[in-house]
């Protein structure tokens, strides 16, 4: 074999290796790392409409000529399995692009990694302002929630109305959040804004079961002694039936009875204690009388998981993996600086009811969220209360006493001016 | 257990701790009944759940850090015959306990059979790791999420005064005395009790009395399992149910053995009295609520600050 040869051998092999190769390469799943609380009902909801959201992308012929893999982690709510699940992400899965996210805790341990790595990151969770604060600067943070200063004045304009319409008393408010950051920020972020309103605000901490709590009967006595008009706690899912097993063994019932915690537990809906506890989201399954996005979504997902959805980071996730994909197909790469373009262009009519469009809030320059909306549990589902135009079932109120629930579980009759 | 309450009322120290206890729960009902009535039921949670630890560190010295993962998996027992039986978790208490001292003896063999006299360091090792086997295994089978039982007799209520309480709880209180009476019966009265005290205090001796050692050790263990399972059901009856909710509840059974004193069953009843009544007394208050965890930290400090002064006027 003279060199002519050899080299005309070598030629040919490496073109032969050069188009295998590049198939191969065009045959590579698009990879969307996914982090979620996967055993919390928000995690278990967000994971099962990622994958509804990435198979109805690959049915569809999947983004730019290549299927889409999404790999999930689960941070267990913890900012440390947060941190590591990214590390793996990154480093082992060569993801794309990150997604996913929950907690405000778990958020916070994962920021560090995702400064160093810079990838490109569309986040549904976290909505305490420290997180806006960590991520000034960071054009690749992509954030589709409010953060706790913007729902605490949304909400607080819906009870205004509510007021108005339903003649809600809530002069004397109790505020009883858990003592974690979690809790605290929300008691410091919401006390400004009930003040203003001219309501007399009590707050107290208590311990969450998350740290070995459970025991909230002295703090459901400084809310009855202090005469609560309306209560409302911040914990967690933990947190939910106890306060309302307790709440009955001391007689405690105001006129509103608001829980706040980031899902509630999978037993709650089954529990009659439930029945006209208010809460805020922002989306329900019954927004999909009203919109057809909704709809389409939540029937997909029960014939998918003969399962319903019951936390509003089921449609968010789902829209997580929708506003990533257009962005992908409008930027036609996946290099950063394009698909942070791309994204910016973002405006997706979602199901949880609202157009996601990016904006600069306070501190990034990216955030999109869905409006808030104030729900109530009536009859073992959660109903849209406000804001009117996507309200499924008028207010319960006052919140039944506890002697008394057989014959109070029947809509508001304080409503004014409304059309029998 | 009469002789041994007379014995120790002779004691001047016992004797004044004892009264000013009761003087301060009789102040405590006068000002603020509610605070009785559930820091009764608040300490004898505490007394139920640091009961079987005593048994097993206090007479037989078995420290056992997956105290409280041991009744994290009997609450799980029993939400799970509830889920599939329809078995009320209170029933299921029975069960709880014949399951778990077979249960019991499996973990002994495997493990604490094998550091039985070795240095305390290694009992903490397998502690701990059994109580992480424990709770992420149960995470692998029932994932994290909570769980909680909707009872309706959990929330049941009486008013006395215009003082409206929980009567459910008192089930801990007399969960409290069972387990109480029937330690003391099985250490003060049968033989198969003082030779666990007995194996306590010198295992060498006994063994060359004809005790056998390793049995005692077994059965002891076994029993403590037994119990603190079955307690399990009894506590999620109130509280929700998660993989991670039992390590918290070691450490505060650990302390309060440490309190009431090594041996010591009744002591860890007093221990529980006062960090009961302690922290729910300072929860009633709304300006100092928050700091009703360094009652926990007091105790502590007080009693080890305590015994320290007494060993050196010794």
């Amino acid at each position: 074999m003279n060199v002519r040869k050899i080299v005309r051998v070598m030629v040919a092999v490496s073109l032969i290796w050069g188009a295998l190769t590049t198939g191969a390469l065009a045959a590579e799943p698009i990879k969307m790392g996914a982090i979620l609380p996967l055993a919390d009902s928000t995690g278990k909801d967000g994971s099962r409409s990622m994958e509804l959201a990435v198979k109805q992308i690959n049915e569809k012929g999947g983004l730019l000529g290549r299927q889409v893999k999404l790999i999930m982690m689960d941070d267990e709510m913890k900012g440390d399995k947060a941190a590591a699940a990214l590390d793996k992400l990154v480093t082992v899965d060569n993801v794309d692009i990150i997604v996913g996210g929950v907690g405000s805790g778990a958020t916070m341990g994962a920021i560090p990694g995702m400064k160093k790595y810079g990838k490109v990151v569309v986040w549904i969770g976290g909505a305490s302002g420290k997180i806006e604060e960590a991520m000034a600067g960071q054009d690749w943070f992509f954030h589709l929630h409010a953060w706790d200063y913007q729902q605490g004045a949304l909400w607080e304009t819906g009870y205004l109305e509510m007021e108005q319409k339903y003649g809600i008393k809530r002069k004397k408010t109790f505020m009883a959040y858990e003592e974690g950051a979690f809790g605290s920020g929300s008691f410091k972020a919401g006390k400004p804004i009930y003040e203003a309103a001219g309501n007399e605000l009590q707050g107290e901490a208590f311990k969450s079961a998350a740290l070995g709590g459970g025991d909230y009967r002295s703090v459901l006595r400084h809310a009855k002694e202090f005469g609560a008009e309306s209560f409302i706690w911040t914990g967690y899912d933990k947190d939910a039936l106890p306060i309302m097993e307790q709440a009955k063994e001391i007689g405690f019932a105001p006129g509103l009875f608001v829980g706040s915690p980031p899902g509630w537990p999978v037993d709650f809906k089954n529990t009659p204690l439930n029945q006209a506890v208010m809460f805020y989201s922002y989306w329900s399954e019954a927004q999909g009388v009203k919109n057809k996005n909704s709809k389409m979504y939540s029937d997909a997902f029960r014939k998918e998981f003969k399962d319903d959805p019951v936390t509003y980071f089921g449609p968010l996730a789902y829209t997580n993996i929708m506003i990533v994909a257009e962005a992908i197909k409008r930027a036609g790469t996946l290099d950063n600086a394009a698909l942070i373009k791309a994204l910016e262009a973002t405006s997706y009519a979602s199901p949880m009811g609202d157009t996601f469009v990016f904006k600069k809030s306070k501190i990034i320059d990216h955030q999109a969220f869905a409006s808030p909306k104030i729900m109530q549990w009536q009859n073992g589902k959660a109903q849209v209360v406000w804001p009117w135009e996507v309200a499924t079932a008028k207010l319960i109120y006052p919140f039944p006493a506890w002697d008394k629930r057989d014959k109070a579980a029947v809509p508001a009759k304080k409503a004014k001016g409304e059309k029998k | 257990m009469i002789n041994s309450i007379v014995n120790q009322f002779k004691q001047r120290n016992f004797l004044f701790g004892f009264i000013l206890i009761l003087a301060a729960i009789i102040l405590i009902g006068i000002y603020k009944p509610a605070v009785l009535v559930e820091g009764l039921q608040r300490s004898a949670l505490y007394a139920l759940i640091a009961l079987p630890m005593a048994l097993l560190l206090g007479i037989v010295d078995i420290i056992n850090l997956a105290h409280g993962e041991f009744m994290m998996v009997g609450a799980y027992f029993a939400y799970f015959m509830s889920a599939q039986f329809g078995m009320d978790p209170i029933v299921s208490v029975l069960p709880a306990l014949l399951i778990f001292f077979i249960f019991g003896l499996i973990v002994y063999y495997l493990t604490f059979k094998h550091i039985i006299g070795k240095p305390p360091l290694n009992q903490l090792l397998l502690g701990f790791g059994i109580s992480l086997i424990l709770s992420e295994g149960m995470t692998a089978i029932a994932t994290n999420a909570p769980r909680k039982l909707s009872l309706d007799y959990v929330s049941s209520s009486a008013s006395i005064g215009g003082v409206t309480f929980g009567t459910f709880e008192f089930v801990y209180v007399a969960g409290a005395l069972i387990v109480l009476l029937g330690m003391q019966l099985l250490l003060k009265k049968t033989a198969t009790g003082q030779a666990a005290v007995a194996v306590g205090q010198n295992p060498r001796g006994a063994r060359v009395v004809g005790i056998n050692v390793n049995n005692i050790y077994l059965l002891i263990f076994c029993v403590s399992i037994a119990l603190i399972s079955a307690i399990g059901p009894l506590f999620m009856t109130r509280y929700t149910l998660f993989p991670q909710m039992g390590s918290s509840f070691t450490l505060k059974s650990f302390s309060l053995v440490a309190v009431g004193g090594m041996g010591s069953i009744t002591g860890v009843v007093y221990a529980a009295l006062i960090l009961g009544m302690g922290e729910t007394l300072v929860l009633s208050s709304l300006k100092y609520g928050k700091w009703a965890e360094i009652i926990y930290f007091a105790l502590i400090i007080g009693v080890i600050m305590y015994r320290s002064h007494q060993r050196q006027v010794k």
